[in-house]
C-alpha cells in the first residue's frame, strides 16, 4: 500500500506526525492528517480547502485546543501549580530511556508506518482507516497512486473523526466538498 | 504579585477545580512513570514479585496491570 503513496501524500503523513509531536498529542488522529493537508500551502488540496472556506489558522487553533491528549499543556500547568516541572521530569526520563519514553505506550499490534523504531508514526485507528480509505478511493477512481486528494477523500468518506467534525463545524457540506475533490482530480487527469 | 507568589497561592488553592486538576495531572504522570519503570525492571530480568515488592503492591495486581503489554524494547536502540 505504501509504495502507492506519492511524495506529496507521504509528506502529508510526515507533516501530520510533526503536528502530533509539536502538540504533544499521543496519536496521529484524523485532525492531524487535516493539518498535514493544510500544511502544503501551495498544494491543490490546501487551495481547495481554502476555497471551500476552511481557515487553516482556525483549524490549527481548534486542534491545539483539543483535550484528547494526556499529559499535555494543561497537565503541565496543573503540575506547575503544585511545584512539579513536567518538562524537567520528561527530560530526566528521556535522558535515561530515550526520546518519547514518557508518551503513552503503543498498544500491541499498533501500526507503524514508514519504518523507523525511533519515531514510529502512531496512527489512531480512525486515522489508519482514513489512509485505507484513501487507497480504496484511488483504486475506485482507477488511479495508480495515492495523492493528498485521496487522503482528503478518505477523511470525508470516514466522516466521523475530529477532522470531519471540524469541517462540518466550519460550515462545510462534506458531500459537496467530496464532489469538488473528485472534480479536481478529473480535471487534472 | 511575583510569579513565585502566584504559584504558592495556586499550590495552596482552596478552589477544588485547581486542586483536583493537579491530582488528575499527577495521576497521569504517575501512570506513565510506572509503565516506564516496570518495563525497565522487566527488561533487566526482575520478577513480578520483585517489582510488586518494590511498589508495595500485590504481585497479582502488578501482573494484571502490566503483563498484557509486550516488554517494549529499549527506545533509542535498534
Amino acid at each position: 500500500m505504501w509504495n502507492r503513496f506519492t511524495a506529496q501524500s507521504r509528506q502529508v503523513v510526515v507533516g501530520a506526525q510533526a503536528e502530533r509531536r509539536r502538540l504533544r498529542h499521543d496519536f496521529v488522529g484524523t485532525e492531524h492528517l487535516l493539518l498535514g493537508l493544510l500544511d502544503d500551502n501551495n498544494g491543490p488540496v490546501a487551495a481547495l480547502l481554502r476555497d471551500a472556506g476552511v481557515d487553516p489558522e482556525r483549524v490549527r487553533a481548534e486542534v491545539a485546543g483539543m483535550q484528547r491528549r494526556e499529559l499535555g499543556e494543561s497537565d503541565a500547568e496543573a503540575l506547575r501549580s503544585i511545584g512539579i516541572d513536567l518538562d524537567a521530569v520528561r527530560a530526566s526520563v528521556e535522558g535515561s530511556f530515550g526520546e518519547g519514553a514518557l508518551e503513552a505506550p503503543l498498544p500491541p499490534g499498533r501500526r507503524r508506518l514508514f519504518g523507523g523504531r525511533r519515531t514510529p508514526t502512531r496512527l489512531s485507528p480512525r486515522a489508519a482507516k482514513v489512509l485505507e480509505l484513501a487507497l480504496r478511493e484511488s483504486l475506485r477512481l482507477r488511479h495508480d497512486t495515492i495523492g493528498p486528494e485521496h487522503i482528503l477523500l478518505g477523511l470525508l468518506r470516514e466522516g466521523e473523526g475530529l477532522a470531519a467534525m471540524i469541517l462540518v463545524q466550519a460550515g462545510l457540506d462534506l458531500d459537496e466538498l467530496r464532489r469538488r475533490v473528485v472534480h479536481s482530480l478529473g480535471a487534472a487527469a | 504579585m511575583s510569579q513565585a507568589t502566584d504559584l504558592a497561592a495556586a499550590a495552596g488553592s482552596t478552589d477544588p477545580r485547581v486542586g483536583l486538576r493537579a491530582v488528575l495531572a499527577l495521576r497521569r504522570l504517575l501512570e506513565r512513570l510506572e509503565i516506564v519503570q516496570v518495563d525497565n525492571a522487566r527488561r533487566q530480568g526482575w520478577s513480578w514479585q520483585e517489582i510488586a515488592d518494590a511498589l508495595e503492591v500485590s504481585r497479582q495486581g502488578v501482573h494484571k496491570k502490566h503483563a498484557g503489554r509486550s516488554p517494549a524494547p529499549t527506545r533509542g536502540e535498534s
